[in-house]
């Protein structure tokens, strides 16, 4: 239980950290308007193609890693529990 | 490990043998370490019952004055934690602060006056207060006039709120270690939480997308509906909880 913690909470700073930090550089105009979610620009060099491509990643990353070891694989495991004791 | 019952020591499971080290030719391999489902609580367990046996051993010598709180020591204990812990916001503030260097905007400019005048974000529950001129009654008495001004109103309502605060460790001076041993004041507290956030939603009123009179509503009903939603919660958490494994180890509380 505290292992699958410490899991979802590792991929939720470590892919939170990146995605706050690539949307920073690649996703905040300005200071005054938008910020983190403003519109991307073209990317220029290959180093912002990567950093375009990895900013939603890791954002989807932040949001479906801790729910995957938090809430689905204790329910699953919770799941096969139950069942496991109804059969016997 | 061996198994007499003749010695008067007393016998914890880290007595005798090697402890709670396995001997060598017991130290499991990482392929049986991946495949013991109970690896963590088991670890856990010989963490706690070798610092009960540091404790014990304590105990046990004529300098250590007897303790009543299950406690363990600062060093390494509390301190590994400790630094575990600050290690993270530390790692966290330096990554943030050489990977997105603060924004520097341009200097402000002392003769023009911007068009949305507003306090740091940590004060608009007070400016929320002062905008609560829509509970100033008038009254007919008077002849519809109001008896105070709004803005007297509002420095009141400051005054009402501050000195609730200040009331509310008279009336509970919080014995309890956890919101589930007394569900009201946890309600109370959650109450006042919730108030502190929606007052401070109702003084940016206008730059909310939402009917003003909606907001004013919800600025009071939304305390009361989480008063009711922690206090029905905590009162079913009571059921499983234990109260006396609780006072057994926080013996430190003041007296009644």
């Amino acid at each position: 239980m505290a292992d699958e913690f410490a899991k979802g909470f590792g991929i939720f700073v470590v892919a939170g950290l990146g995605w706050m930090t690539l949307a920073g550089w690649y996703r905040t105009p300005s200071f005054e308007g938008t910020q983190l979610t403003g519109a991307p620009p073209e990317a220029a060099t290959v180093y912002d193609q990567i950093g375009l491509f990895l900013e939603p990643v890791l954002f989807w990353f932040m949001i479906l890693g801790p729910l995957t070891f938090w809430i689905l694989i204790p329910a699953f495991e919770r799941a096969r529990d139950s069942y496991a004791e109804r059969t016997q | 490990m061996t198994d007499d019952t003749t010695s008067d020591d007393v016998r914890t499971d880290g007595s005798g043998g090697t402890g709670i080290v396995p001997p060598d030719d017991e130290t499991p391999t990482w392929s049986e370490r991946k495949q013991r489902t109970q690896g963590l609580s088991r670890l856990t367990y010989e963490y706690f019952e070798r610092a009960r046996r540091e404790d014990q051993d304590l105990r046990q010598q004529s300098d250590y004055v007897e303790r009543d709180v299950l406690g363990f020591p600062a060093w390494p204990h509390e301190m590994i934690r400790n630094l575990a812990l600050t290690s993270f916001f530390v790692g966290i503030i330096i990554f943030l602060s050489a990977a997105l260097p603060p924004h520097i905007g341009p200097p402000a400019n002392a003769s023009s006056t911007p068009a949305v005048i507003l306090p740091d974000w940590y004060l608009y529950w007070s400016f929320g207060l002062l905008k609560l001129g829509f509970l100033n009654p008038e009254l007919a008495i008077l002849g519809d006039t109001k008896l105070l001004a709004d803005r007297t109103y509002g420095v009141l309502a400051n005054v009402v709120i501050v000195g609730f605060i200040a009331i509310v460790p008279f009336l509970n001076k919080g014995s309890a270690r956890r919101p589930v041993e007394q569900p009201f004041w946890a309600a109370v507290g959650m109450s006042g939480v919730i108030f502190s956030i929606t007052i401070a939603a109702l003084s940016v009123k206008n730059l909310l997308p939402m009917d003003s009179k909606l907001l004013q509503d919800l600025t009071f009903l939304l305390p009361f509906v989480g008063a009711f939603i922690t206090y029905a919660v905590l009162r079913t958490m009571r059921e499983g909880y234990m109260f006396n494994l609780n006072r057994r180890y926080y013996r430190l509380r003041p007296p009644k």
